[in-house]
Protein backbone atom coordinates (compact mmCIF):
# COMPACT_ATOMS: atom_id res chain seq x y z
CA UNK A 1 0.00 0.00 0.00
CA UNK A 2 1.35 3.79 -0.77
CA UNK A 3 -0.05 6.77 0.21
CA UNK A 4 -0.20 7.86 -4.00
CA UNK A 5 -2.21 5.39 -4.49
CA UNK A 6 -4.67 6.12 -1.58
CA UNK A 7 -4.62 10.22 -3.00
CA UNK A 8 -5.93 8.49 -6.27
CA UNK A 9 -9.20 7.13 -4.73
CA UNK A 10 -10.20 10.99 -3.72
CA UNK A 11 -10.89 11.95 -7.02
CA UNK A 12 -11.90 8.45 -8.37
CA UNK A 13 -14.61 8.83 -5.74
CA UNK A 14 -15.11 12.31 -6.72
CA UNK A 15 -16.28 11.21 -9.87
CA UNK A 16 -18.14 8.48 -8.81
CA UNK A 17 -20.26 10.77 -6.81
CA UNK A 18 -20.87 12.35 -10.08
CA UNK A 19 -22.17 9.37 -11.50
CA UNK A 20 -24.51 8.51 -8.84
CA UNK A 21 -27.11 11.59 -8.91
CA UNK A 22 -30.84 11.07 -9.96
CA UNK A 23 -32.85 8.20 -11.26
CA UNK A 24 -31.39 5.49 -13.21
CA UNK A 25 -32.14 3.06 -15.92
CA UNK A 26 -29.84 -0.01 -15.12
CA UNK A 27 -29.34 -0.81 -11.28
CA UNK A 28 -26.30 -3.56 -10.86
CA UNK A 29 -26.61 -5.13 -7.83
CA UNK A 30 -23.67 -7.58 -6.41
CA UNK A 31 -23.54 -9.99 -4.30
CA UNK A 32 -21.06 -9.19 -1.67
CA UNK A 33 -21.45 -11.37 0.93
CA UNK A 34 -18.73 -13.18 2.53
CA UNK A 35 -18.50 -15.96 0.04
CA UNK A 36 -19.12 -13.71 -3.16
CA UNK A 37 -16.14 -11.46 -1.56
CA UNK A 38 -14.31 -15.10 -1.91
CA UNK A 39 -14.94 -15.44 -5.10
CA UNK A 40 -13.98 -12.48 -6.51
CA UNK A 41 -17.12 -10.29 -6.31
CA UNK A 42 -14.82 -7.06 -5.00
CA UNK A 43 -13.05 -7.09 -8.77
CA UNK A 44 -15.66 -7.61 -10.73
CA UNK A 45 -17.62 -4.63 -9.10
CA UNK A 46 -14.28 -2.62 -9.39
CA UNK A 47 -14.08 -3.74 -13.02
CA UNK A 48 -17.47 -2.81 -13.49
CA UNK A 49 -17.24 0.74 -12.03
CA UNK A 50 -13.73 1.36 -13.61
CA UNK A 51 -16.21 0.24 -17.49
CA UNK A 52 -19.13 2.24 -16.33
CA UNK A 53 -16.83 5.12 -16.48
CA UNK A 54 -14.63 5.19 -18.74
CA UNK A 55 -17.59 4.91 -21.04
CA UNK A 56 -19.77 7.69 -19.67
CA UNK A 57 -22.43 5.24 -19.05
CA UNK A 58 -24.78 7.48 -16.31
CA UNK A 59 -27.97 5.88 -16.59
CA UNK A 60 -26.12 2.90 -14.31
CA UNK A 61 -26.07 2.57 -10.64
CA UNK A 62 -24.37 0.47 -8.82
CA UNK A 63 -25.14 -1.26 -5.55
CA UNK A 64 -24.45 -4.31 -3.23
CA UNK A 65 -26.86 -6.98 -1.75
CA UNK A 66 -25.88 -10.19 0.82
CA UNK A 67 -26.85 -13.32 -0.30
CA UNK A 68 -28.46 -14.13 -3.61
CA UNK A 69 -28.33 -17.85 -2.31
CA UNK A 70 -26.50 -18.34 -5.47
CA UNK A 71 -23.28 -19.74 -3.44
CA UNK A 72 -21.98 -22.11 -5.99
CA UNK A 73 -21.86 -19.55 -8.98
CA UNK A 74 -20.55 -17.09 -7.63
CA UNK A 75 -19.65 -14.15 -8.56
CA UNK A 76 -23.22 -13.22 -8.86
CA UNK A 77 -24.73 -10.26 -10.49
CA UNK A 78 -28.26 -9.17 -11.02
CA UNK A 79 -29.06 -5.89 -13.34
CA UNK A 80 -32.80 -4.17 -12.59
CA UNK A 81 -34.34 -2.23 -15.38
CA UNK A 82 -36.80 0.74 -14.90
CA UNK A 83 -38.95 -1.25 -16.69
CA UNK A 84 -39.09 -4.18 -13.97
CA UNK A 85 -37.07 -6.31 -15.93
CA UNK A 86 -34.21 -8.83 -14.57
CA UNK A 87 -31.24 -10.59 -15.33
CA UNK A 88 -28.96 -12.84 -13.28
CA UNK A 89 -25.40 -13.17 -14.49
CA UNK A 90 -23.50 -15.62 -12.93
CA UNK A 91 -19.39 -17.04 -12.09
CA UNK A 92 -18.57 -13.61 -13.49
CA UNK A 93 -14.82 -12.24 -13.50
CA UNK A 94 -13.32 -9.26 -14.59
CA UNK A 95 -13.67 -10.22 -18.50
CA UNK A 96 -17.05 -11.05 -18.61
CA UNK A 97 -18.06 -7.79 -16.41
CA UNK A 98 -16.43 -5.94 -19.07
CA UNK A 99 -18.48 -7.33 -21.96
CA UNK A 100 -21.58 -7.16 -19.85
CA UNK A 101 -20.95 -2.96 -19.33
CA UNK A 102 -20.11 -3.27 -23.04
CA UNK A 103 -23.54 -4.76 -24.34
CA UNK A 104 -26.39 -4.56 -21.98
CA UNK A 105 -25.56 -1.27 -19.80
CA UNK A 106 -23.98 -0.24 -23.18
CA UNK A 107 -25.96 -1.37 -26.18
CA UNK A 108 -28.96 -3.00 -23.68
CA UNK A 109 -28.22 -5.97 -25.26
CA UNK A 110 -28.24 -8.91 -22.85
CA UNK A 111 -25.54 -11.25 -22.75
CA UNK A 112 -27.36 -14.65 -23.31
CA UNK A 113 -24.25 -16.86 -22.46
CA UNK A 114 -23.52 -15.63 -19.51
CA UNK A 115 -26.91 -15.18 -18.16
CA UNK A 116 -28.67 -17.86 -15.55
CA UNK A 117 -32.02 -18.99 -14.13
CA UNK A 118 -35.92 -18.05 -15.39
CA UNK A 119 -35.43 -13.74 -16.60
CA UNK A 120 -38.39 -11.82 -16.30
CA UNK A 121 -38.96 -10.82 -20.04
CA UNK A 122 -40.98 -8.14 -21.16
CA UNK A 123 -40.96 -9.41 -24.93
CA UNK B 1 -9.99 -18.21 2.03
CA UNK B 2 -9.76 -14.35 1.73
CA UNK B 3 -6.51 -13.61 0.00
CA UNK B 4 -6.05 -10.42 0.46
CA UNK B 5 -6.71 -8.32 3.79
CA UNK B 6 -8.62 -6.07 2.19
CA UNK B 7 -11.69 -8.74 1.09
CA UNK B 8 -11.68 -9.07 4.99
CA UNK B 9 -12.24 -5.10 5.77
CA UNK B 10 -15.01 -5.06 3.26
CA UNK B 11 -16.61 -8.63 4.75
CA UNK B 12 -16.42 -6.60 7.86
CA UNK B 13 -17.82 -3.52 6.61
CA UNK B 14 -21.05 -5.17 4.63
CA UNK B 15 -21.93 -6.83 8.01
CA UNK B 16 -21.88 -2.96 9.35
CA UNK B 17 -24.27 -2.02 6.21
CA UNK B 18 -26.45 -5.23 7.07
CA UNK B 19 -26.59 -3.51 10.63
CA UNK B 20 -27.88 -0.79 9.49
CA UNK B 21 -24.83 1.70 9.59
CA UNK B 22 -24.81 4.99 8.66
CA UNK B 23 -20.86 5.79 9.65
CA UNK B 24 -18.26 3.08 8.64
CA UNK B 25 -14.88 3.86 10.00
CA UNK B 26 -11.57 1.70 8.62
CA UNK B 27 -8.30 1.99 10.16
CA UNK B 28 -5.27 0.55 9.00
CA UNK B 29 -1.99 0.84 10.71
CA UNK B 30 1.09 -0.53 9.45
CA UNK B 31 4.03 0.12 11.56
CA UNK B 32 7.66 -1.41 10.20
CA UNK B 33 9.30 -0.06 13.40
CA UNK B 34 7.08 -1.70 15.79
CA UNK B 35 6.53 -4.63 13.22
CA UNK B 36 2.80 -4.60 13.86
CA UNK B 37 -0.09 -4.56 11.55
CA UNK B 38 -3.67 -3.32 12.92
CA UNK B 39 -6.65 -3.67 11.25
CA UNK B 40 -10.24 -1.82 12.74
CA UNK B 41 -13.97 -1.57 11.42
CA UNK B 42 -16.07 0.13 13.72
CA UNK B 43 -19.50 1.40 13.19
CA UNK B 44 -22.82 2.55 14.59
CA UNK B 45 -24.94 -0.21 13.69
CA UNK B 46 -27.78 -2.24 15.82
CA UNK B 47 -24.65 -3.96 17.26
CA UNK B 48 -24.83 -7.47 19.36
CA UNK B 49 -25.52 -9.14 22.61
CA UNK B 50 -22.47 -11.21 24.15
CA UNK B 51 -24.26 -14.49 23.53
CA UNK B 52 -24.55 -13.56 19.29
CA UNK B 53 -21.00 -12.65 19.63
CA UNK B 54 -19.57 -15.51 20.82
CA UNK B 55 -21.67 -17.02 17.84
CA UNK B 56 -19.90 -14.98 15.29
CA UNK B 57 -16.39 -15.70 17.11
CA UNK B 58 -16.54 -18.95 16.72
CA UNK B 59 -18.08 -19.32 13.66
CA UNK B 60 -20.74 -21.52 14.88
CA UNK B 61 -23.34 -20.65 12.66
CA UNK B 62 -23.73 -21.42 9.29
CA UNK B 63 -24.11 -18.54 6.56
CA UNK B 64 -27.31 -19.58 5.18
CA UNK B 65 -29.07 -20.30 8.62
CA UNK B 66 -28.33 -16.92 9.19
CA UNK B 67 -28.56 -15.05 6.04
CA UNK B 68 -30.75 -12.25 7.68
CA UNK B 69 -28.79 -11.78 10.66
CA UNK B 70 -24.97 -10.49 11.22
CA UNK B 71 -23.33 -13.56 11.30
CA UNK B 72 -21.53 -15.45 9.32
CA UNK B 73 -17.60 -17.58 8.80
CA UNK B 74 -15.83 -14.00 8.09
CA UNK B 75 -14.88 -13.26 11.61
CA UNK B 76 -13.67 -16.81 12.52
CA UNK B 77 -11.81 -17.06 9.27
CA UNK B 78 -10.09 -13.68 10.54
CA UNK B 79 -9.35 -14.65 13.74
CA UNK B 80 -7.51 -17.67 12.67
CA UNK B 81 -5.50 -15.92 10.41
CA UNK B 82 -4.64 -13.53 13.13
CA UNK B 83 -3.73 -15.51 15.56
CA UNK B 84 -1.88 -17.70 13.15
CA UNK B 85 0.32 -14.38 12.53
CA UNK B 86 0.76 -13.69 16.24
CA UNK B 87 -1.76 -11.37 16.39
CA UNK B 88 -5.78 -11.82 17.79
CA UNK B 89 -8.51 -10.45 16.91
CA UNK B 90 -10.98 -8.88 19.34
CA UNK B 91 -14.75 -7.56 18.82
CA UNK B 92 -16.44 -4.93 20.93
CA UNK B 93 -20.09 -4.55 20.58
CA UNK B 94 -23.36 -3.49 21.94
CA UNK B 95 -26.77 -3.50 21.39
CA UNK B 96 -27.89 0.02 20.00
CA UNK B 97 -24.07 0.97 20.26
CA UNK B 98 -22.60 -0.18 17.14
CA UNK B 99 -19.73 -2.69 16.87
CA UNK B 100 -15.64 -2.53 16.76
CA UNK B 101 -13.30 -5.32 14.88
CA UNK B 102 -10.06 -5.14 15.84
CA UNK B 103 -7.18 -7.52 14.19
CA UNK B 104 -3.60 -7.40 14.99
CA UNK B 105 -0.94 -8.62 13.10
CA UNK B 106 3.21 -9.08 13.12
CA UNK B 107 3.46 -7.28 9.92
CA UNK B 108 6.77 -9.71 8.91
CA UNK B 109 5.26 -12.73 9.38
CA UNK B 110 5.52 -15.22 6.85
CA UNK B 111 2.07 -16.10 6.46
CA UNK B 112 0.54 -12.94 7.03
CA UNK B 113 -1.77 -12.04 4.07
CA UNK B 114 -0.87 -9.14 1.76
CA UNK B 115 -3.36 -6.11 2.77
CA UNK B 116 -4.62 -6.07 -1.43
CA UNK B 117 -6.12 -3.69 -3.04
CA UNK B 118 -7.59 -0.84 -0.45
CA UNK B 119 -8.40 1.36 -2.56
CA UNK B 120 -11.00 -1.52 -4.48
CA UNK B 121 -12.59 -2.52 -1.31
CA UNK B 122 -13.23 1.52 -0.59
CA UNK B 123 -14.34 2.40 -3.95
CA UNK B 124 -17.11 -0.48 -3.56
CA UNK B 125 -17.91 0.10 -0.44
CA UNK B 126 -18.49 3.87 -1.31
CA UNK B 127 -20.90 2.97 -4.46
CA UNK B 128 -22.79 0.32 -2.78
CA UNK B 129 -23.67 2.92 0.15
CA UNK B 130 -24.12 6.76 -0.96
CA UNK B 131 -25.81 7.57 2.25
CA UNK B 132 -23.18 6.27 4.44
CA UNK B 133 -20.18 7.38 5.80
CA UNK B 134 -17.24 5.21 4.56
CA UNK B 135 -14.28 6.82 6.25
CA UNK B 136 -10.84 5.54 6.03
CA UNK B 137 -7.48 6.27 8.29
CA UNK B 138 -4.24 4.89 6.81
CA UNK B 139 -1.21 5.12 9.30
CA UNK B 140 2.18 3.81 7.66
CA UNK B 141 5.88 5.04 9.33
CA UNK B 142 6.26 7.29 6.39
CA UNK B 143 3.05 9.46 6.68
CA UNK B 144 -0.80 9.07 6.90
CA UNK B 145 -3.96 9.76 5.14
CA UNK B 146 -7.99 10.60 5.50
CA UNK B 147 -11.06 10.12 3.15
CA UNK B 148 -14.76 10.95 4.24
CA UNK B 149 -17.35 9.61 1.32
CA UNK B 150 -19.77 12.10 2.82
CA UNK B 151 -16.88 14.76 3.22
CA UNK B 152 -16.58 14.74 -0.84
CA UNK B 153 -20.09 14.67 -1.26
CA UNK B 154 -20.44 18.11 0.88
CA UNK B 155 -17.50 19.57 -1.17
CA UNK B 156 -19.42 18.60 -4.43
CA UNK B 157 -22.41 20.50 -3.41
Amino acid sequence: MNLEELKKLKEKAQRQVALREGNKKYRVVVSMGTSGIAAGARDVMKTMLDEIEKRGLDDVEVRVTGEHGLEDVEPVIRIEEAGGEETTYARLDAEKAKKIVAEHLGKGKKVENLAVGKQKKTD
Amino acid sequence: MMEELSLHLLDIAMNSLAAGARCIQIAVLESQRRDRLILRVRDDGRGMDAATLQKVLNGATTTKASRRKKIGLGLALLRQTCEMCDGRLRVWSRPGRGTSVTASMRLSHVDRPPLGDLTATIEALCAASPDVDVQLRYHSDEGKFCFSSQELRQQKG
